[in-house]
Formats: structure tokens, sequence, C-alpha cells
């Protein structure tokens, strides 16, 4: 318990002193990561602990950003409340429409209940460019940010503080609330609603009150959006946002959390930055994806906590050989996967295949990283290739010098416990 | 009456069109119990592919290869992707399928670029079958319509009328219980999504010549599909073939449809007041042909969760 | 791509005047914030890949002061959020003017995004190069000292086609408007119903619908025929106006279309004969006036692989033009005076193959010629790998296609 604390503060520490250390378009990016984490660990609360799939959780985002505009630009301009204070009325209308939405859609079960939300999410998008009133149209509805407390709220780093604090305070009281009753009924609700109904819970009722508490902190996340870029648009209801913190919430690790937040960070991060290097960048964001939900089941977190277990088991010293083959086996695998994504991209677009229908049979060179590739030599195929093979080796090794500590250190506890059991118990 | 006769020819053959997408969609959901994201992109394959083809075999054997070609891709990704993470539960099923649907449109766009493509139909098929009116009814709607029924019937006669029918039907209920029986259950789930997968190939072969084929196919049908497999209710294929037509008449004949709410009220002398609060009570019937759809799931979950003709579990 | 290449002499550039202190003239970097992944990359690409061309050929030309123009490119992934959030990146790098075009909505944020840096960093101004957003409110409601747009609108557009048509006498007494429901398809109801008057035609129909969700047009042919209509004015783009195309043709419509975007690369070929007759107007046509753009459009072949089409032409004569301003205003203390360039760019007239463009300074709307061309097997350049092409009907000369200032327009003018 203590070390988890002292890493906490390193973190918070980190995060106050960041915007000192960082470049400006960091500090950009985390605002984004902090919000993404919000969104995620509020998402989480219904998905992860409560179990209740929800696919359209960017509505009470985007009800929260929108309402928080609408406050911004409210009082001739001047904003309802003062601008810190700002994500109350995101929290305030994730809540109220988290009341309504949740008490139809948690009448109902597993698919049916991730169905109903789908379709809430869906009409909301379909409806919203036709309500210009309320949701602008497609320009969206735009505002500005009012100075408050002596601070401009200009720059981004005042922002970036705001988001902050508000972000820390958020999952505090989201894990405050893991330890109140109805958090630990939320997981209830997961394990066998039966029995909790059996023991006198009504389980409609906790169900609607976890979903609402869950949109309430969605509608915060909504709102520091909203103060972030100063404008809302219906775009926000789109299922790619619901997609999205679903994907970062399981990549993260929905059972553990802070999962969902280390998730969409580290998601959030790569986005930012691989979405300028490359234009498939999605087909890689696709790719982790898959790969982390076939090999990595629990979330990152869940494989940082079996570590952390082996580590405590074996000691670090035997695990750090296949610590670092497996590093080099992921590194070669992605290098192996870039280069064939990246030639594949250049040889298939549509000015590379006129140029080669004008060339005749010499299809011309393509420059990549730096060098020259010809796309019918085999020796540029072999560059992948080789890299495939090589990184699946070290994969394997590293896996079998995993394997072989934690079972020297399985059998020298089994023999430091009890000698005598040790040769008959096997695992 | 030719508006009205043109329009309900419209909905059924669009209708089926969503059918022929779906059928596979309830199928997986009813025997595996997962909700395949990826359904639509196999329909988004199953029309690349058979764009590929078609220089070199023609429409007619590039439709039928198509088809083979997405059903092997369907097997694929049940026995290497589906099947491993089958051990954590639905939810991670469905995000795999997502994951899926995700990278299968960006190899898409890789190897076929951003833009439509020129998947046509052969100008042997594309005349008129007949006069309605002042307009023309094309004969390959109504052939994407035929395409559509065949397979029904086929399907059905199949899952009804065979022994792998009634062994696939029995896995649906209760796949323990077969598989104690000694038959192979996870081959069975493997071909069925072989064959749901091939059927929205086979959509998209036909179906792609006649839209537009473009890497954004897969959204665009993808949220009718689950509307259509949810209100006829999940793994009830009659279910699904009575949502589509519902869902494709609603959609063809609304469009006609200029009144609104406020036009509504106006019978009851309340017009001016509705016009002047705006907002949802002037909207155009016509303007929300595309939302309708999601109202009646919503309203078929609220009401009658297991759909139109689904069974209570 | 092109990002990973100067990235370094970027670094190394930074590194170099921050260890110099005060170097010679900083180079220019202009941002391009576009939608480069997604279901809309399609068109983003075209904009990045021209305005990487139209940047090479300043280059070549000598740059600005003394050093080469660096272009960075951020993608904003389409939706207005995403554009904003890579805005402040661009603006960090230092940016110094942004190029965007494929979304009125992203258009819309970046024009007011910019528009509220200024006003917080006087001094540090960042400029708007839209050049292709084509929403009415940029230059009116939105109008801003600081964001200029080279591309038409709705208005211009309507109104070159009507006058085109009607001087080649295929427009008909009867038109039927038939558009997507938001900002654009509206706009371009209005500027139909507003020509009918001069058009000498009546409106006897129209429609707003869903945008990219219909994939049976077909009620809506039946509309038409219904109402009788001679000509379809419409501003569908892709799969809207591909799918309306064909199922007017199923449906057996004889009807003439007038469309803003049917020239987006692949219509042609989905289309088919079906588009034989239809007209579409745009800002470039190689064989319009002569034949005055073939050498500019082989150039751009040569360099890139097609001939510019769509957004590309438009996009080439806006940076050309912010270029020409350019070459009028001198570093000062090596960096670019941002309002200076602007006056500039206001008082600039660029000699374009089709005829002058001029950027009027109440609204920052470019006065452009338009060309409004017919789909023909006539064509002398071949589209999309068909035997089709369009074949320019007139050429309107930018005063014959201008529509006037909005009145929503309020300028703010730096004093």
């Amino acid at each position: 318990m203590d070390s988890r604390i002292i890493l906490g503060a390193i973190i918070v520490l980190a995060l106050v002193l960041a915007p000192a250390v960082l470049s400006p378009a960091l500090v950009n990016a985390g605002i984004q990561m902090l919000i993404a984490s919000l969104f995620a660990c509020a998402f989480s609360l219904l998905c992860g602990q409560a179990g209740m799939l929800s696919f359209g959780h960017s509505a009470f985002f985007g009800v929260g950003a929108f309402a928080t505009v609408h406050a911004m630009n409210a009082v001739g301009g001047a904003g309802l409340l003062p601008t810190p204070f700002m994500p109350l009325v995101g929290a305030v209308t994730g809540l109220l429409v988290g009341l309504v939405a949740g008490w139809f859609a948690t009448k109902r079960t597993g698919v049916y209940f991730a169905m109903i939300t789908l379709a809430i999410g869906e009409l909301l998008y379909s409806l919203a460019p036709h309500l210009g009133g309320w949701f602008g149209g497609e320009a969206g509805v735009s505002t500005m940010r009012m100075p408050a407390f002596g601070l401009s709220f200009g720059s981004n780093v005042q922002v970036y503080y705001l988001t902050l604090a508000w972000v820390l305070l958020c999952l505090g009281l989201l894990y405050l609330f893991t330890r109140t009753p109805l958090g630990r009924v939320a997981l209830g609700l997961r394990e066998n609603t039966r029995r909790l109904r059996f023991l006198g819970y009504n389980v409609h009722m906790a169900s609607v009150l976890v979903f609402a508490v869950s949109t309430m902190f969605a509608g915060v996340a909504g709102a520091l959006q909203a103060i972030n870029i100063e404008s809302a648009n219906y775009v926000l209801f789109n299922l790619d946002l619901s997609a999205e913190v679903l994907l970062n919430s399981y990549i993260g690790g929905v059972t553990f959390f802070l999962g969902p937040a280390i998730g969409a960070a580290l998601m959030t991060f790569f986005g930012y930055v691989v979405s300028d290097l490359t234009t498939s960048w999605l087909l890689y964001k696709g790719l982790l994806f898959v790969a982390v939900m076939l090999f990595v089941p629990r979330g990152i977190a869940g494989l940082v906590q079996t570590v952390a277990a082996s580590v405590r088991r074996c000691g670090f010293g035997a695990l750090a050989a296949s610590f670092v083959l497996h590093g080099v086996a992921a590194a070669l695998l992605a290098c192996g996967t870039v280069f064939s994504v990246e030639m594949l991209q250049r040889i298939f677009s549509q000015d590379y295949l006129s140029l080669a229908r004008l060339g005749g049979k010499a299809w011309p060179a393509i420059s990549l990283f730096g060098e020259s590739w010809r796309p019918l030599a085999a020796a540029t195929w072999l560059v992948p290739l080789v890299l495939f093979a090589i990184g699946l080796l070290v994969l394997r090794e590293a896996m079998r010098r995993w394997r072989a500590a934690i079972e020297a250190a399985t059998r020298g506890s089994d023999e430091a416990n009890d000698p005598a059991v040790a040769s008959g118990a096997s695992t | 009456m030719d508006y009205f006769v043109v329009s309900l020819l419209n909905g059924v053959i669009y209708g089926l069109l969503l059918f022929m997408v779906s059928a596979g969609l309830t199928l997986i959901f009813g025997m595996m119990g997962i909700l395949n994201f990826a359904h639509a992109s196999f329909y988004m394959l199953g029309a690349y592919f058979a764009y590929a083809l078609q220089p070199y075999l023609g429409f007619w054997l590039s439709v039928v290869v198509a088809t083979a070609l997405v059903g092997l891709v369907g097997v694929v990704a049940e026995r290497y992707f589906l099947r491993p993470v089958h051990k954590y539960g639905h939810a991670h099923e469905l995000l795999l399928t997502f994951g899926l649907s995700f990278i299968i449109a960006e190899f898409v766009k890789l190897f076929f670029g951003n833009f439509p493509v020129n998947y046509r139909i052969p100008a042997s098929l594309s005349f008129s079958a007949f006069q309605i009116g002042p307009s023309t009814y094309p004969f390959y709607r109504l052939l994407i319509g035929a395409v559509a029924l065949a397979m029904f019937v086929v399907i059905y006669l199949l899952l009804t009328r065979t022994r792998v029918g009634i062994i696939v039907r029995a896995a649906i209920h209760r796949p323990a219980m077969v598989e104690a029986l000694g038959h192979n259950v996870p081959v069975v789930f493997m071909v069925v999504f072989g064959v749901g997968a091939a059927l929205a190939g086979l959509a998209g072969a036909v179906a792609g010549a006649f839209y537009t084929t473009n890497p954004n196919m897969a959204i665009e049908l993808g949220v009718m599909v689950f509307v259509v497999v949810v209100i006829g209710g999940l793994g009830s294929l009659e279910g699904a073939l009575l949502a589509s037509l519902l869902i494709g008449l609603i959609t063809s004949f609304s469009i006609g449809v200029d009144y609104s709410m406020a036009s509504l009220l106006a019978l009851v002398g309340l017009g001016d007041w509705a016009r002047e609060v705006g907002g949802l009570l002037t909207l155009k019937l016509s303007s929300l042909s595309g939302t309708i759809p999601y109202a009646l799931m919503l309203v078929i979950l609220l009401v009658r969760p297991y759909g139109l003709l689904g069974e209570k579990e | 791509m092109a990002n990973r290449a100067i990235f370094k002499p970027l670094m190394l550039c930074a590194a170099l005047s921050v260890a110099c202190g005060m170097a010679s003239a900083e180079p220019l970097k202009i941002a391009i914030v576009e939608t480069l992944s997604g279901p809309q990359a399609s068109t983003g690409l075209m904009y990045r890949d021209a305005t990487r061309y139209a940047v090479e050929r300043l280059n070549a030309q000598g740059g600005w002061g003394g050093e080469p123009i660096k272009l960075l490119q951020y993608d904003s992934q389409g939706t207005p959020a995403g554009a904003a959030e890579k805005l402040k990146a661009a603006i960090a790098d230092g940016a110094q003017m942004v190029v965007q075009g494929a979304s009125s909505a992203v258009a819309g944020q970046l024009s007011e995004d910019i528009r509220k840096y200024d006003i917080r960093n006087p001094g540090k101004e960042v400029l708007f190069l839209n050049v292709g957003a084509e929403a009415m409110e940029l230059t009116g409601s939105k109008c801003n000292f600081h964001a200029f747009r080279f591309a038409g609108n709705s208005d211009i557009s309507v109104k070159a086609l009507v006058r085109a048509m009607k001087s080649a006498n295929t427009l008909g007494t009867k038109v039927y408007s038939i558009n997507q429901n938001y900002s654009w398809g509206v706009d371009m109801q209005h500027a139909i119903e507003r020509d009918a008057a001069e058009g000498n035609y009546k409106v006897v129909g129209e429609t707003l619908h869903d945008v990219n969700k219909i994939q049976d047009f077909s009620p809506y042919v039946q509309k038409i025929i219904a109402s009788g209509a001679e000509t379809v004015i419409t501003g569908n783009w892709s799969n809207d106006l591909l799918l309306l195309m064909k199922a007017a043709k199923a449906g057996g419509l004889k009807a003439r279309f007038a469309t803003t975007f049917l020239d987006q690369p692949g219509n042609l070929a989905n289309a088919g004969h079906v588009a034989l007759g239809a007209y579409v107007v745009h800002p470039f046509d190689a064989e319009a006036n002569g034949g005055a753009g073939v050498s500019m459009a082989d150039e751009f072949k040569a360099k890139v692989g097609h001939y510019p089409v769509y957004v590309e032409p438009q996009t080439l004569f806006g940076i050309e033009m912010v270029g020409a301003a350019l070459k009028k205003v001198a570093p000062e203390n090596g960096k670019l005076n941002v309002n200076k360039l602007a006056v500039q760019i206001e008082q600039t007239k660029l000699d374009t193959p089709m005829g002058a463009w001029t950027m009027r300074a109440a609204d920052h709307q470019v006065l452009l010629p338009m060309v409004v061309s017919e789909v023909s097997t006539g064509a002398k350049f071949k589209v999309d790998g068909t035997d089709m092409g369009f074949k320019p009907v007139k050429l309107l000369a930018a005063s014959e296609a201008e529509a006037p200032v909005q009145s929503t327009c309020k300028m703010r003018r730096p004093s």
C-alpha cells in the first residue's frame, strides 16, 4: 500500500511539473491525455465495475460539452459561472441526462443494454444536426474562455493546470466512490444480480444510480474538452468516440481502477504522435488493439501486474534477460510491420501506380526511411521477412526463459517451504 | 399510384439487401453469442474482391469466387482471432471483431485507395425491366432481390431439412449437449461463421456494382444491420427477413413524406404555435428517414427486447 | 512522411537559431492541418499534395527572405476537435499560416480558433488560408481579417452555372434543387432560389436529404420526375452525388444535372455514361481559355502523376497568390509581419491561365473566374481512365461570377 501511495505522489508531482519541462505541443497533448483518461475511467465505472457495456457513452460526453459551451456563452458571454467552476455544468448535465437515459437503458441487461445505449447515441447523432439552436449545425457552437480570479486562461498552460486539477479531483472521487456502499453494489451488479435481488437491493435503481454517476463524470470530461477547445460540435456524438473510449479502456485493462486511464493516455499519445508521421496510423492502431486483445487480454495494467508479481517471485535478476529479449522481439516485429505497411501503402497509392504504368516494366524505386527501395527486388521484401523471422525467434527464446525462471522460482519456494512436500507436489 | 408502387418495390429490395447482410449476423449471434462488428466489413470485402477479379473472370464467376474468398476470410478470422479469446467472455470477442473491422477497412484503403472504385454492372445486365408511369425500373435491382430471396430459401431449407442444419440449430440452443453427443462443435461454429461471412460477401459482390464501392461501405451499412438484427430478434432468420423488409419499406416511404409534427398539430389548430417552438416539431419526416430505424430499435428494445420473432431466453 | 524528412532540419534550425541568437530571416513555416486519415481522407490528401507542390514551386523561385519555406503537416482526423488540437501544435511549432480546405466544419473551427488566438497574442498573429471550404458563413458572420478564402462558394457556383447554362440554352425553365441537409446544401438551395429571376426559371421542387446516409435515391428521383424538371441543380458530393446520378439513370430521369463536385476523382469512372451531358462548375479546366492551362497541367502531372483536378487547381492558385504577396513583404527583424502580409494579399492580383484572381478586402473572399464544363466524350483531357472528360462550355470572368458581400460580415481590421 505504501509503495503505491509513493508512486502516486511521484506521478502527480511529475504531472504538476510537466509544463515547465515539456514543449507547448506536448502540454497540449497532455491536456488531451488527461481528458481521455477521465472519460475512460468514468466509462470503466460502468463497464468494468458494473459490467454494463455501453456503446453510446460519447452521448454524455457531448451533452456535457454542449451544456458547458452554452453556459460559457450565457449572460452575454460572461458565463454562468467563473471559468474554473464550469465543469460543474457538465457534471450536472451528465447526471440529469444519465438518470433519464439510464432509467430506460438499465431495464435490460447484457447485449440488449448495449444496443439501447447504441440506439440512444445514434439517435442523438442523427437528430443533433437538425436541432441547430442547441447543437449549432455542423459548424457547432463556439465560445471563449473568460478570465477569472486574476487568471486570463488565455494560455494553454493555465488550461492544463485547470484540467489537471479537475481530473485529479474526479479520479479521487471515483476512487472514493468505489469505497462507498453503492460502489460495492456496482461490483455486485457485475457478478450476480439475482443474488443482489435476494439480498434486498433494488437492482434497477442501483443500476440507474451507477449509470448516472458514470455519466456525470463523462459530462465533466466533456466540459473540460469544451473549455479546452472552446467549442462543441455534434460529431462528438459519433459512434467513433464511443468506440475509442471502449478501446482505450480495454487496452488499459478494465479490472483495475487506473487501467483505463493508462490505456487512454497511451493511445491518445500514440495517436497524437503517429498521426503526423504516417497516414496509415489507423491501421497501426487497429493492429495494436487486436494484438493487445489476443495476447494481453487483461490489458496493459494487467500485464504490469503480472510482471510485477513475477518479479516479486523470481527476483529481477532472473527475469532481466527475458525482459530485454521481449523488448527486442517487440521492436523487431514492430519494425517489420511498419516497413511492410509503409512499402505497401506507397506501392498501391494511385500516383505510384500511374507512374509505374508509365514506366512499363521497370517500377521506379521508392524512398523510405532515407533509403531507396526497389519494389520488385527480392532484397526489398527480404528485409521485413528477416525482421519477422528473427523477431519471432527472439520472442520464443524470451518466453522460454520466462517460463524457466518462473518454474525455478516455484521449485525454489516449494523446497524452501517444505522439503518433504516439494518432491511430491508439482504445479 | 406509380410513386407508391415504385416506393414499395424499392423498399422491398433495399430490405432484401439488408437481409442478405444481416442473415449471417443473426445466425452468428444466435449460435455464438458474438455480436460481430466485422460483419459489414465482410460485405465490403465481397464488393472489393469482386471488383478486383472482374477484369479476369467476368462478372458472375468473380461474384462466386469473391463469395468463397470472403467465406475463407471468415473462417480464418474465427479460427485464429475469435477462438483464442472465447474464454475471456463476450465483451472481449465483441471488441476483437471491432478491431478486425478497423483493420479490414484500413487494409482496403491501403490496397484500393480512398476513393470509390469503378465496380460497375456489366452492360449485359443494365437494362430496364419495365415501365412504371414516366419512369423505368432497372432489371439489376430485381436481380438483387431475386438473389436475396434465393439465398433465404436455400439457407432455410439447409437449416430445417438437412442433417447439418439440425446439428447447427441444436448447437445454437445447446452447444454442450451437442458436443457431448459427439459432434465437433468448434468446427460447426467455424463453418457457420464462414457461411455467415460468405453471405455478407455475396451481398457485397452483388450490391457493390449497383451502389458505390468505397472504403466507407462498411460504416454506411454497419449500424443499420445491427438495427435489423435487434428488431428482428437475435438468432432468428425469419425475424431478420421481417425486420429488414420493415426497415426497407419505412426508409423508402418516409422519404416522400414532407409532413412534420407541426403539420399534424395544425390539424388541431396548434400549427402556428408548433412552428414558433421550432426544433423537433418542425422537422420533416423526410429529413428524418435515416433516424427512424434507431427510434424503432429503441422502442423494440424497451417493449419487446427479444425482437419481433425472437425467442424469450 | 514529409514531416519526417523535414524534422531533422527543423530541429537543427531551431537549435542553431537559438545558439546564434538573432540569425538571418527565420524560415517561414506554413502548416497544413487536414484530414489525412479516416473516412474523408481522400479529399484531405489532395489538398496536402497540392499544397506541397505549390510550396515547392515557391521555393524553386527562391522561397522567402532568402530561406526555403517549410511546410509542416498535421492530421486533423476530420473532426473540428482534432483540428483545434493540431492547430495548437502547429502554432507551437512556429507556423505563421495554416492551410485547410476539406471540411467547412473544420474550417469554421480553425477560423474561430485563429481569431481568438490572434486577439490573445497581438504581435504573434497567424493567418488562416482556406483553400476549399465553401460555407457562406466563413466570409459572412465568421469573416475575419486574418482569414482568406481562396475558393468559390455556393453563391458564386450557382451564379456561374445559371449564367453559362442559360447562354448555352440548356437550362430550361423548370429547375429542381436537391441538396444535402447541412449548411452547404442549405446555402446552395438559397442561391438557387435567389437566381431564379435572373436565370428565368422556376424552382419546381426542393429537397434537403441526410448527408452520406442515403443508399437509395430512387424515391427522390421519383419526386424529380413527377415535378417535370428539366435541370437538376445539386451541390452533392461523394456518394450522395454518385448514387443520385445512378438512381437517375436507373429511374429513367431525362433531366440534365448541373453540379458543383462532379469532377471529384472516381465519379466519372463510377457513373459511366450516365454522366454524359452533365454540367459542372469549377475554377480550372485545362482546355478552357484556349488551352491556356495546359502547360501548367503538364508540369503538375510530370511531378505528381496526374492532371490537377477538383480541389487541386484552386489550392495551387491560392498558394501562388500568397507567394506573390510574400514577395512584396520584406522580413522585419528576420520575421514575417503577418498583418502586413494580410494587407498585401488584399492588394494582390494573380494572373492565372483562367483569368485574374483578386482578393476582395471587405470579406476576404477571392474573386475568381469560373469555368462551366460539360461531361463529354469530345473533351481533350480524359478523366479517370474513361473516354470522357470535362469540355468547357463557358469561361466566366471574375466579375461575371462574383456574388455580393454578405451583410453579416463585419470585419474588424487592426488599427
